[in-house]
């Protein structure tokens, strides 16, 4: 089963992203891009329309009047933040089903998911970068490939995780020593198929080793500060633990110190808070199954 | 009951159906406190050393910093009778990724503090479980003070 043309089947057999969220990072990708232009993109995604509406008027907002529009929706709460509903609503049910082989319960890939959109979307306006809301969908994607190696993972675990406590390889080292891949080609495989922009999928191959892109990316490094902050916060850990290697060249050419992880850690733990509570409330918890 | 305590916070209790429990701790710290004779538990989850970093938080969330959240779980307890000669501690966490140079150092440091704050306060540890690059979730039962650590699938008590 192990073979890489297994994985390549089950990759362009995996459910394509919806219409609405491709479009919609093509408009996010977009500097020039208006809010008519991203009015016009959501509107005709009638499910996920009234999904917005929903999550705007819950009592979380606590909102003083019913929003009825999405113009109304972004005027209220802010571009960025419906935008990013929009995405979280879109991954919803691909991550939010449990991830046996990486010791993932239901719900759990999920928030680190969108822990590490925060977090990303955090770096990136602390680090002024241009192209900040691509933060939050590379961050919210960057464990994509955990989806489908996961059964992988699931058959081979105790040879894995002996190579990692034994031979002291990082967690996605032993996978591909293992298996012949790991979650990082098998996320990016995915992005392709869903012809993501190529800087999320260079974000989703690179968050473990950033330094190894000649010259590196900005976005890299931010989705790479993002998961390496939320896996020593704790959010959303699986069996992996932290067997992930530390890159020490991303603080130094990005000029951040200890205070701004810090930082951007408590910032990330009460914005996750606020959207566990809002999906809580509103969405359906139900995970639905790959 | 299982009464879990989420990152940043802290549960009391003297209710000895309860057992207190948090979930994946990475570099934070969590520190479960007891005393036998009263039967009052405890359990801190905290995340950081010092709450120099954010005082407007300490405020808000003591038990976000090792410096603040310790103290305020020894207090809790106190006023539900517990006594601080008799109350015996455990700790588990602070994790740290594969990190030879030790640029992202919060489990180290959150460790550090600790023992810095029960050595002022003469405090000692009776079992801890840190280090590592594991992911750990730890149970106190309150009505025998068992507490458990269970990682990559195995459980073990401290």
């Amino acid at each position: 089963m192990n073979s890489l043309q297994d994985i390549v089947d089950r990759v362009s057999a995996i459910q394509p992203l919806p219409d609405t969220a491709l479009k919609l990072m093509e408009v996010m990708g977009d500097p020039t891009s208006t809010l008519d232009n991203i009015v016009d993109t959501i509107k005709y995604d009638q499910a996920v329309t009234s999904q917005v509406l929903k999550l705007c008027n819950s009592s979380f907002f606590g909102l003083s009047r019913k929003v009825t529009s999405l113009n109304d929706a972004m005027l209220c709460l802010g571009t960025i933040k419906v935008l990013q509903l929009v995405m979280s609503i879109h991954t919803n049910n691909m991550l939010a089903s449990e991830q046996k082989g990486y010791g993932l319960e239901p719900g759990v890939l999920w928030k680190h998911s969108v822990a590490v959109a925060l977090a990303s979307s955090l770096f990136a306006q602390r680090l002024s970068l241009p192209n900040a809301d691509l933060a939050f969908t590379a961050g919210l994607l960057h464990d994509i490939g955990k989806v489908i190696l996961n059964e992988y993972v699931a058959q081979e675990f105790a040879r894995i995780i002996h190579k990692v406590t034994e031979d002291h390889m990082a967690f996605v080292e032993a996978e591909r020593h293992v298996l012949g891949f790991s979650h990082v080609e098998v996320g990016g495989m995915i992005a392709e198929k869903w012809k993501l922009p190529d800087a999320i999928v260079q974000c989703i191959r690179f968050h473990h080793v950033p330094s190894e892109l000649n010259p590196p990316e900005s976005l890299v490094d931010t989705v790479y500060l993002a998961n390496t902050v939320c896996l020593l916060m704790g959010i959303g850990l699986g069996e992996d633990g932290l067997s992930y290697r530390a890159d020490p060249q991303v603080l130094e050419r990005r000029g951040l110190g200890e205070h701004d992880l810090e930082l951007i850690g408590i910032q990330t733990i009460i914005e996750l808070q606020r959207v566990e509570q809002l999906f809580d409330r509103t969405a359906e918890k139900k995970p639905v199954a790959q | 009951m299982d009464k879990i305590i989420d990152i940043a916070d802290l549960q009391v209790t003297d209710d000895p159906r309860d057992t207190l429990v948090t979930y994946s701790l990475g570099s934070c710290i969590g520190v479960a406190i007891w005393d036998p004779k009263v039967r009052v538990g405890g359990m801190l989850h905290y995340m950081l050393p010092e709450s120099s970093l954010s005082p407007e938080k300490a405020k808000e969330k003591p038990a976000m910093f090792a410096d603040t959240g310790i103290p305020a779980l020894f207090r809790a307890t106190y006023k539900l009778g517990a006594g601080k000669k008799n109350i015996i501690v455990k700790v588990a966490g602070g994790s740290q990724l594969l990190d030879d140079n030790g640029v992202f150092n919060i489990g180290k440091r959150n460790y550090i503090m600790l023992r810095k704050l029960f050595w002022k306060n003469g405090i000692l540890i009776e079992g801890e479980d840190v280090g590592g690059s594991l992911s750990r979730t730890v149970r106190l039962d309150v009505s025998n003070g068992r507490f458990t650590i269970k990682s990559r699938g195995t459980e073990t008590e401290l």
